[in-house]
């Protein structure tokens, strides 16, 4: 009686935990700045100076604010100086916003002034994480161990990745990137399902699905001649945008077609070899392709929000704007799309024949 | 003939060869929510409150996903309900993260692309983002609770906690990797370069892309995790209600 009573205590006070931690990190981290070296301050006054109503050519209508701020440095020698500077902001935020009391904010030293150069963001990055964290172990418990390590050694091979110097060989990139999304596949498989036969299946589904599904549409680019897609537009790429683009198609549907051959794997190695295996698995696998499809949609295309509206106000074509702005995360969730519903005859067909060869 | 128009075709080509009339549903979902995702962006250009616009659109996304993707109406009843509810949570979320981390808007590595574009255009961009953010993690919301309840439908009312636990888990962590690589899929232009420049660490935390980034990928984890229990919670009432 007594533990139980314990119990209901304790299930009603661990949905805090999340957001205890999320507090503690959040605290903590606007007294972090003596672990930075660029000068941070704290503003402690502002007064705004000057507000302007503006208007843009195409008829937009915003407001500049002009702020005097006062700010004490949190580190360096000159901590504990009190700084002043300008700031200007407009109301719509493009660049940057209004400075409230409060605000960090890395400054830079430009003789005997001080300039803002950045938002310090560290606490929020940190605390959200935290949340997550503490969100996860709650409701995953033990099992969310092999989930995370799976996700380390995956973020450590990426950026073991980036290490290398790929300016110069583009084409050398792309095979690096195809060998690693193969590696990721590999070692995912292995956490998740270990040293088995269902690793085995559910990897190589991935890797072949995948493969499938980016050749099917890099031949769809290609006999279109790549109407209306504009993968020069893809973003924060200097060269080879083209070799990029399918380095994002084929990393960002592996997770989901991954997900998706663990899950007809899993349904059609366990069924008794009386039933029909294949058939089976291709259920499973059409009832979980929908939704699969849209998770990626939801993320690539909600990614071009904020620039389509850009666009829109500075006046381009709806047309236009869905062409260049949304077209690359249209094709990339329609291509992604292709590996996903690849996999679930592929899968099937694999995980049938090698769960027969197993019995034999 | 475009090539989305032609990719489309062929998507449509596949579903069809594998799905039979589910993939029918399901190229149905994929056109509406393109349609959807379309009008919403016109709407907030158009000077509608973007949170508003993308709470309603979201509703409608939502419904399509999951009552277009499940057969069976009771899970999908149950699943649409939890959505809901999990899309509540994650819109709090959302707005405190976009708030407090000042990720709004276009940061140093966007002006190239900005060149000729007037930015004062009138429309908060720290609205905007709350709408990026929840309409981003709409589609993980919807499939971990579609999965949650299919599972607990084919469990059955009387499984013991244990094995509820035990389904939540595995689709959390199937989830995870859904996310981790399709927003790693999305950005590895951003990362690559700021390997290229050899940011510090430091730098890299506090980069407002960076950091809107990843705060954008913490969404959808929560998000997830939060659908779990709740469509648990939301199958389990269902179920003492229809037997009241």
């Amino acid at each position: 009686m007594n533990r139980f009573y314990g119990k209901t205590i304790s299930a009603k006070v661990k949905w805090g935990l999340p957001l205890l931690v999320f507090a503690v990190i959040f605290g903590l981290a606007r007294w972090d700045a003596g672990l930075y070296r660029q000068p941070i301050g704290q503003v402690t006054a502002v007064r705004t100076t000057q507000t302007r109503a503006i208007t843009d050519n195409l008829g937009n209508r915003d407001r500049t604010t002009r702020q005097a701020v006062t700010a004490r440095l949190l580190n360096t020698e000159a901590r504990g100086r009190v700084v002043h500077f300008n700031h200007t902001s407009v109301r719509s935020g493009a660049m940057d916003s209004r400075l409230q009391v409060g605000s960090q904010v890395f400054l830079s030293q430009q003789n005997s002034r001080f300039v803002l150069l950045n938002r310090k963001r560290d606490g929020i990055v940190l605390a959200l994480f935290g949340f997550a964290v503490a969100l996860l172990v709650l409701i995953m418990r033990r099992r969310f161990v092999m989930t995370a390590l799976s996700i380390l050694a995956n973020i450590g091979l990426l950026l073991l990745v980036l290490r290398v110097d790929f300016n110069s060989h583009q084409v050398a990139a792309f095979g690096l990137f195809a060998g690693l999304a193969v590696t990721f596949t590999v070692v995912t498989a292995l956490f998740v399902l270990g040293v088995s036969r269902s690793a085995a299946i559910a990897a190589t589904a991935t890797i072949g699905a995948t493969a499938a599904g980016v050749a099917l549409g890099y031949a769809v680019f290609h006999l279109t001649g790549y109407k209306d897609l504009h993968l020069e537009a893809v973003k924060y790429v200097t060269q080879a945008p083209q070799l990029l683009f399918f380095v994002q198609i084929i990393i960002g549907s592996l997770g989901a077609v991954f997900d998706e051959c663990t899950d007809i794997t899993a349904a059609v190695i366990e069924l008794p070899p009386t039933q029909n295996r294949f058939t089976a698995g291709m259920a499973i696998g059409r009832s979980v392709m929908g939704p699969l499809i849209a998770v990626l949609f939801m993320i690539f295309i909600a990614e071009t929000f904020t620039e389509s509206v850009l666009w829109l106000r500075n006046g381009n074509s709806i047309a236009q704007t869905v062409i260049w702005v949304m077209g690359l995360g249209f094709a990339q969730s329609l291509v992604s799309a292709f590996g996903i519903v690849l996999a679930v005859p592929l899968t099937s067909g694999l995980a049938t024949f090698l769960a027969k060869e197993g019995r034999a | 003939m475009s090539t989305i128009v032609a990719l489309l075709l062929v998507l449509l080509g596949l579903l069809a060869a594998v799905g039979g009339k589910q993939g029918l549903g399901d190229f149905v979902a994929l056109l509406l929510n393109m349609g959807i995702m379309i009008v919403a962006t016109v709407l907030m250009a158009g000077g509608f409150q973007p949170v508003v616009v993308a709470v309603v659109a979201g509703l409608a996304v939502l419904a399509t996903i999951i009552f277009l993707a499940t057969p069976d109406s009771d899970v999908a009843g149950t699943a649409f309900t939890a959505a809901l509810l999990a899309m509540g949570l994650v819109l709090l979320v959302v707005v405190v993260g976009v708030v407090l981390s000042h990720t709004a808007g276009f940061g140093q590595e966007d002006s190239e692309e900005l060149e000729g574009f007037s930015l004062t255009i009138g429309i908060s961009f720290q609205h905007l983002l709350i709408a990026t953010g929840l309409l981003s993690t709409l589609g993980a919301i919807a499939e971990a609770a579609v999965a949650v309840a299919a599972g607990l439908a084919e469990l059955g009312p009387t499984t013991a906690a244990d094995a509820r636990e035990r389904l939540g888990s595995a689709i959390i962590g199937t989830a995870l990797n859904t996310l981790f690589f399709g927003f790693f899929g999305g950005f590895a232009g951003l990362f690559i370069w700021f390997a290229q420049l050899h940011y510090p660490f430091w730098q890299i935390l506090n980069d407002q892309i960076f950091a809107g980034e990843l705060i954008q990928v913490f969404f959808s984890v929560i998000a997830v995790t939060l659908t779990v229990p709740l469509t648990i919670w939301v199958s389990q009432m269902r179920h003492q209600g229809g037997q009241a």
